[in-house]
């Protein structure tokens, strides 16, 4: 099969794995939306009244939060087509190269969650209005960490054996890629020795980078003062998302040892 | 010239606390083009390892296996494009079709949209599950579910088809259609390696058969030698009057309900069905089923395995 025809093969995936599904159960989006709206809804009640300039804050976080679970999907799908229903074996003996299936289940995801991504960013513009640049820098932030979380979740998935191992350990992984980093809250109201902590994780780069885009600031600058670099927060968000890409290319177990 | 070749094929499973399981022993074996070739044996003898080593999805300890006279851990971005695999205990998606399952499968394989829609429309058809075509997966049965995926493996008419027990759980008719399906296959020229418990679907479809105990081949051949291959190969099945105990000198006892079966040498044929006669006792006679052969072959007593 030419390169053509693999990219081709990804669509199809993604059309037969991510969109048919998604027109046939659309409660499948409630999933997606439900979680990030919750947080964003208990923001708005307990901190929206006295400080109505952290809603943008939290409606960024729930752009960022139904991307990077697009990761934990990604996990939970390959996992059980793998070790449930036995369909990533059809796959893998068959033309279709191991990147052309990575991809076609990464496009699912995004599928899955794109509805609530592109709900967040009408809400986004009618609370902060933004223009076309920064639209384009925040779709570009999205599709890092898509591509990011994606990659990372089909590395985990091809390192179990067992279903049950699977779901608390994606709940973990992605909840803390998502939830305890300043994702829905500025990073300023970390205290300051410890505001370096939240840049291990590589989606608080991917936050910090919307956030710069989208000139929402609170609080006081993060000390070091590296950590408001905008070159910092596009080399960490950039970097990961080459880093487990390469590790997902590289690391997976396509065939089993 | 040989479809598949493995030589002195090996593999370990490392389980926890460095457990090892031997599962494949040294195997040696050759599929000729076009051939379609039965492997037997008991859960965990080593079938399923031997199809995941071939079909490129698992790597061996030691020893080799060649497609098309090609390596497969070397070359198994090329061998991939010439073969399918029909994986033991698989189960189609839950939200498509068994018409959109096969042509998905064969356009995501590279058939374009024409070829595509025809060749499912003939293996939906020929597989009968045009009653079903159009309703999603997850609303079918589990016998409907697994001719889905049989027919998105059959569909392809890959060079060589691997298939892990591919009736499992389907009614006789189901059956009868899907063996009507893989004949076609190799009648076309696709090299087809089955693995079932059906011991009938194995004497009906294969042109030979290899049976496999504890990783190792046991009996490479035809059904019909590896029956005439015992020492026992006559089948006397008694009615009731005769006890399991009376007859164990003459050769393999077994119970089945109400009937005693007895796997005897034709020598002891005319004086027990004499004995029956005088008793008034019904007995019927015929050849060993190939299951019994099977059962010998490996070596537990077949009131054990039933």
């Amino acid at each position: 099969m030419t390169r053509g025809s693999q990219a081709y093969s990804a669509l199809r995936i993604c059309w037969f794995n991510g969109l048919i599904p998604l027109w046939r159960s659309p409660l499948l989006v409630a999933a997606v939306f439900l979680t990030p709206f919750s947080f964003l809804f208990f923001l708005f009640v307990i901190e929206g009244p006295t400080n109505p300039g952290l809603l943008p804050f939290g409606i960024t976080g729930g752009i960022l939060f139904s991307t990077l679970f697009a990761g934990n999907g990604m996990l939970n799908d390959c996992a059980y087509l793998r070790l449930e229903r036995q369909l990533q074996t059809i796959f893998v003996a068959s033309p279709v190269r191991p990147f052309s299936y990575l991809l076609g289940m990464a496009l699912s995801e995004l599928a899955f969650a794109a509805p609530a991504i592109g709900l967040f960013i009408l809400i986004l513009a009618l609370v902060h209005p933004f223009g076309l640049g920064t639209l384009l820098v925040l779709l570009g932030v999205i599709g890092l960490t898509w591509l990011m979380a994606t990659t990372l979740g089909f590395l985990i998935s091809t390192f179990f054996r067992q279903l049950r191992e699977i779901w608390p350990i994606g709940t973990l992984i992605f909840s803390t890629l998502a939830i305890l980093p300043p994702i829905f809250y500025p990073a300023s109201v970390i205290p300051a020795r410890w505001q370096w902590a939240a840049f291990l994780v590589p989606s608080t780069y991917a936050s910090q980078l919307a956030r710069v885009a989208l000139g929402l600031s609170f609080g006081s600058p993060l000390t070091p003062p590296l950590l408001n670099a905008p070159w910092f927060y596009v080399l960490g968000l950039v970097g990961s998302t080459a880093l487990f890409a390469g590790l997902a290319s590289a690391l997976s177990r396509w065939r089993e040892p | 010239m040989d479809a598949l070749v493995a030589e002195s094929l090996t593999k370990v499973y490392l389980g926890r606390g460095r457990r090892r399981t031997l599962a494949l022993d040294g195997v040696d074996l050759r599929i000729g083009k076009g051939k379609l070739f039965a492997f037997l044996g008991r859960n965990g003898a080593g079938k399923t390892t031997f199809i995941k080593i071939a079909a490129t999805l698992l790597a061996p300890t030691s020893g080799r296996v060649s497609l098309f006279g090609e390596d497969v851990l070397a070359h198994a971005p090329r061998l991939r494009e010439q073969i399918a695999v029909v994986p033991q205990e698989g189960r189609p998606f839950f939200h498509l079709t068994p018409r959109e399952h096969v042509y998905e499968y064969l356009r995501v394989r590279g058939a374009g949209a024409e070829s595509a829609h025809a060749r499912t429309e003939e293996v939906i058809a020929a597989m009968g599950l045009e009653p079903y075509a159009g309703i999603q997966a997850q609303a079918l049965s589990g016998g409907l579910q697994q001719r889905t995926l049989v027919a998105m493996i059959l569909a392809t008419e890959a060079p060589f088809l691997f298939l892990d027990e591919p009736t499992l759980g389907m009614d006789p008719f189901a059956r009868r259609q899907v063996w009507k399906v893989i004949r076609q296959a190799t009648r076309k020229g696709s090299t087809v390696l089955l693995t079932t418990h059906y011991l009938d679907e194995a004497e009906h479809l294969s042109e030979e058969l290899a049976v496999i105990e504890a990783g190792r081949i046991r009996y490479r051949g035809t059904a019909s030698d590896l029956k005439s291959s015992l020492a026992r190969e006559v089948r006397l099945e008694f009615g009731p009057g005769f006890t399991a105990e009376e007859l164990t000198p003459f050769g393999r006892v077994y119970v089945e309900g109400d009937r005693t079966v007895l796997l005897t040498r034709r020598s002891a044929v005319r004086e027990l069905t004499e004995l029956a006669l005088e008793r008034g006792s019904e007995v019927a006679l015929g050849p060993v089923t190939l299951e019994e052969a099977f059962l010998e072959l490996v070596g537990r007593p077949i009131e054990e395995e039933a």
